[in-house]
C-alpha cells in the first residue's frame, strides 16, 4: 500500500508508457509522502469490469493509507493525472483520478502491519525490511 | 458472504494454485467470522504489475469482515491470512499484502 491502480481503453496507455508512469507515480507517491518506494504498487488494467470507465479513457484509483493532507492528495492527483497525460498522450479531460483512504492497521506488509504515515523509518528497521529503491 | 478481491500478476498463480487458494480463503472466512466469501479473482496483465517502479511479483487479498472487529484480532487474522496465502503460493511475506477492513459505516 498504496495501490495505484489504472484502468484504461484498450490501448490507450502503450506498454511503453506504462512503466514510466509506473516510475512517476512511484516518484511522486514517495516525493509528496516520505513513504518508502518499497510499498508503491501501481497495476494496470485494460477494460475492467471492476473499475468502469464511465466514458473516461483512464480511471486511475489510488488507495493510500490513511492520514494524508487534502493538500498532498491534490498534488498526488494533480502530478499523476499530468503524467498520465504526458506518458499516454491522454488529453486531461479523458483523465479521471481518485483516492481513497485506508487505515494502516487494516494493511499487512513485508510481514507486519503497516505503520502509520511518519513511521516507516522506525517500521523498516523493526522489520529488517529493506527498501527496494 | 462477505466480498474477497484477489489481486494477483497473470501468469503468477497456476489454476490448481488458485483452487487451493480460493478454499484456503473460504475456510478461513468460516473459521474466522462464521460466514461464506466472494471471491473477486483478478489478473494483473504480464507488463501491467509494478511495485517500486519496477516489475511486479506482488499479490494483495482484501477482505472486508462482516462487522468491525478490534485491532488485536485484525492482525492476528492478518497474519494468518498472508502466511496461508504464502504457504500456498511459496511467495514472501515481501511479495503479500493483506487488508481487512471493517464494513463501511452507514
Amino acid at each position: 500500500m498504496p495501490l495505484y491502480s489504472c484502468n484504461a481503453a484498450p490501448g490507450a496507455i502503450s506498454e511503453d508508457a506504462k512503466p514510466k508512469i509506473a516510475a512517476d507515480i512511484t516518484r511522486i507517491h514517495c516525493d509528496v509522502t516520505g513513504a518508502p518506494p518499497a510499498f508503491v504498487h501501481a497495476f494496470f488494467f485494460e477494460d475492467a469490469p471492476h473499475q468502469p470507465l464511465d466514458g473516461k479513457k483512464a480511471f486511475m484509483f489510488g488507495s493510500i493509507r490513511a492520514g494524508r493532507t487534502d493538500a498532498q492528495k491534490a498534488q498526488i492527483i494533480e502530478q499523476i493525472t499530468a503524467s498520465i497525460h504526458t506518458h499516454a498522450g491522454i488529453p486531461m479531460a479523458d483523465i479521471m483520478m481518485l483516492t481513497a483512504d485506508t487505515p494502516a492497521k487494516w494493511v499487512f506488509e513485508g510481514g507486519a502491519v503497516m505503520p502509520e504515515p511518519g513511521e516507516e523509518a522506525e517500521w523498516l528497521a523493526q522489520h529488517h525490511s529493506e527498501p527496494a529503491a | 458472504m462477505i466480498p474477497c478481491t484477489c489481486l494477483v500478476q497473470e501468469g503468477q498463480i497456476s489454476s490448481a494454485t488458485e483452487s487451493a487458494l480460493r478454499s484456503k480463503l473460504e475456510g478461513f472466512a468460516y473459521e474466522s467470522f462464521g460466514v461464506g466469501l466472494d471471491v473477486n479473482w483478478i489478473e494483473v496483465p504480464k507488463t501491467g504489475g509494478f511495485t517500486a517502479s519496477k516489475p511486479s511479483t506482488s499479490s494483495l487479498v482484501l477482505l472486508q469482515a462482516p462487522t468491525a472487529i478490534g485491532q488485536e484480532k485484525r492482525a492476528d487474522l492478518l497474519s494468518k491470512l498472508c502466511h496461508n496465502w504464502m504457504a500456498e503460493t511459496g511467495q514472501t511475506l515481501n511479495e503479500i499484502v493483506g487488508v481487512i477492513s471493517d464494513p463501511a459505516t452507514p
